[in-house]
């Protein structure tokens, strides 16, 4: 435990006041330095109280759900924002990658993007110079190198980046899901390539929703939750606390009208820990039915981060002559290898009849399905589906 | 290689750090370089337009104040005298505009990354230097064709270019800053650009205006930094009378302007990607 500490964390929140970047007219200042300041925008802790130490050469994921404060403490350790109270200390030369290709110029050729990339995240134009041949050979565009990046197709252009953002040598790397972009061989190239940088001993603090890819880099986990750290220790036992908070997400608020009053939603993985491609998972919920005739149907739709519907699915409960007042229970089952990996939520519609909805509850739920490896490869495949299809092929003729 | 960062939420500097700012030398010159090169990109006559956009407006101030007006400038041909006080106030326009918009427009590139901000509008500085050296050019044309000779004062025209730039700057950082927060001063640049040339003595002597005013008003007409600039620009390559007291009015507006704006940038630097 005498390892040297690279980051060391503490008491650090940042605070963001809700609304004020709307009215931050020079009308509201004006008359705002006449009211008291009880009148302004409410507060928002985006981090609270967060404290922790990275012993040099650790590669530590910073696991959250979104909102859970890691992009804020990604950009409060890149010094892009100051923190609102607390203290960090750094020891080393820090890069931090919160995008690729940070200030590409369309206009400007490859070559000259390098240059203007390069010294953006901090080399000189002399160690640019000495790594050109290097990152020019790593990105694979060699033939399109005085092309205006303009004229790129959008996986050269973020080969290029990350091509340069590949080629830093700081002692702390602080990274934010970059990974997620490019080709799967691409994405290939670059685990290996922070695979080396870590295996170099240098420090690596890695962001990322791909749970696959941390369990695959990283030695120690640090799980957010709302602004606050969780859990910090190593990586396995990160990966598990993060699980167990996000089994069972219960509504948080209660819906109800005069027609129907929601109880409580639930979402649990079919089988194993947590919900993953193939594990499945069963939603259940408990509604309260105020009519007492009337038909009953409920229907379920599960929509992904792209705002597409992906099911929508439904049960009769009741025909109008057998209608019942009361609490209702309804529980569904999906089968593993039906969800690709990612986030998705729920909506529910309560209904009479296509054209008479009692309640329609939006976002009442939302759960992540995990990326499992397949052949080595941790990145989540495109698709929205990802079904478990069997394939029967023969060699025909030569 | 080895060196400590310290985060700390209860440090408060009044100034920027320049020995910081040092270290991103190569950040610094790689900016400029990407705005000059991408400002004539796909236009079809390319540099030539830093020619015409300085000729142009020479020409319609020549027929303005020169044949409409007919302003007296003394031993020195209207258009030689115009000229000279383009110089400074084109640079002083174009660095004043660039920088002033600077921030909002490099957003994007302060949301994900480090740098001390302030070499985003510093940068500008260096860029305008372009446009510098294409109105400099047509003086010296103009002059052999008038055939002038500089006044042994000529030494001092860089001085005053430089008090120029400052000047540029100050107001520059002043508006970057504030626009952080306040997008109404992006309105207000081309406003300074257009009704500034009028109250500074470009395309007529100041020396005219103070016979026509009182010498209270003058003292108003110099807060204007540019007016001082301008003045001492031409007297420094051309002579004459020597530049009256109310020059360092104007000298006294552009160091205060330029301490406060490098004083009222760091306070608002910590937040600039919080509003931005």
């Amino acid at each position: 435990m005498n390892e040297p500490i690279a980051i060391k964390v503490s008491n650090l929140s940042k605070r963001y006041t809700i609304g004020k970047q709307k009215d931050a007219s020079l009308r509201s200042t004006l008359t705002s330095a006449f009211k008291s300041a009880a009148t302004k925008g409410d507060d928002f802790w985006a981090l609270k109280n967060i404290n922790f130490e990275i012993n040099s050469g650790d590669i530590v994921g910073i696991i959250g759900k979104n909102g859970a404060g890691k992009s804020t403490l990604l950009k409060v350790l890149s010094q892009i924002t100051k923190p609102t109270t607390g203290r960090i200390e750094i020891n080393g030369r820090v890069a931090s990658l919160l995008e690729v290709g940070t200030g590409f110029h369309p206009e400007l050729t490859g070559r000259e993007n390098i240059y203007l990339n390069g010294t953006i995240l901090g080399m000189t134009r002399k160690e640019v110079k000495e790594k050109f041949d290097d990152i020019v050979a790593f990105s694979g565009v060699e033939k399109f190198i005085d092309t205006p990046v303009k004229h790129y197709s959008s996986g050269m252009y973020v080969r290029l980046a990350f091509s340069v953002a590949a080629h830093l040598e700081p002692e702390i790397l602080i990274i934010d899901e970059v990974l997620a972009v490019g080709d799967a061989e691409f994405q290939k190239k670059c685990i290996g390539k922070m695979s080396d940088v870590a295996a170099q001993g240098r420090t690596v603090l890695f962001v990322s929703h791909n749970i696959a890819a941390i369990k695959e880099l990283c030695t120690k986990g640090i799980v957010l939750h709302h602004g606050e750290v969780q859990f910090s220790g190593n990586q396995t036992d990160a990966i598990d606390k993060y699980h167990e908070m996000n089994r069972g997400n219960v509504l948080s608020t209660q819906l109800k009208n005069e027609h129907v009053e929601i109880l409580n939603f639930n979402i649990a993985p079919a089988s194993g820990q947590f919900i993953s491609i193939s594990s499945g998972f069963i939603f259940s919920m408990d509604f309260m039915h105020q009519p007492s005739n009337g038909n009953l149907a409920v229907t379920f739709e599960v929509v992904n981060k792209d705002e597409i519907v992906v099911f929508h699915h439904g049960e009769w409960i009741c025909s109008e002559k057998n209608s019942k007042q009361g609490r209702y229970s309804i529980q569904g089952t999906v089968p593993g290898n039906t969800l690709n990996a990612g986030n998705y939520f729920f909506n529910v519609i309560i209904a009479t009849s296509l054209h008479h909805v009692l309640i329609q509850a939006e976002n009442i739920a939302q759960f992540e399905v995990e990326n499992e490896t397949l052949a080595g490869n941790n990145s989540v495949l495109p698709g929205v589906l990802r079904p478990d299809i069997r394939y029967d092929f023969k060699f025909l003729d030569a | 290689m080895s060196k400590t960062t310290i985060i700390d939420a209860k440090s408060r500097q009044f100034f920027p750090n320049f020995k910081e700012i040092r270290k991103y030398k190569d950040l610094f010159l790689t900016l400029a370089w990407r705005d000059f090169r991408v400002r004539y990109a796909q236009t079809t006559i390319g540099f030539l337009w830093a020619f015409i956009q300085p000729v142009v407006t020479l020409i319609i101030l020549t027929l303005v104040f020169g044949k409409i007006a007919k302003v007296d400038t003394g031993p020195i041909p209207h258009t030689v005298f115009t000229t000279c006080g383009l110089i400074t106030w084109t640079y002083f326009a174009f660095v004043m505009t660039n920088s002033g918009k600077s921030i909002i427009e490099s957003q994007n590139m302060i949301k994900k990354i480090y740098f001390p901000r302030l070499i985003i509008p510093l940068s500008k500085a260096v860029v305008g230097l372009i446009d510098l050296g294409v109105t400099v050019l047509m003086l010296i044309i103009l002059m052999i064709w008038y055939g002038l000779a500089p006044a042994p004062t000529a030494w001092l025209a860089p001085v005053f270019l430089l008090i120029g730039m400052i000047a540029a700057l100050g107001v520059g950082i002043w508006l970057s800053a504030l626009t952080i927060r306040f997008r109404d001063f992006q309105h207000i640049i081309p406003f300074i650009v257009q009704l500034g040339m009028f109250i500074t003595p470009v395309a007529y002597p100041a020396e005219q205006a103070a016979r026509q005013m009182p010498d209270w008003m003058m003292s108003i007409y110099y807060l204007n930094p540019m007016a001082g600039v301008v003045q001492g620009f031409r007297w420094s390559l051309f002579g004459g009378d020597a530049p009256d007291n109310f020059m360092f009015i104007s000298f006294g507006v552009i160091v205060i302007l330029f301490v406060t704006s490098l004083m009222y940038f760091k306070r608002v630097e910590d937040e600039i990607a919080d509003f931005v």
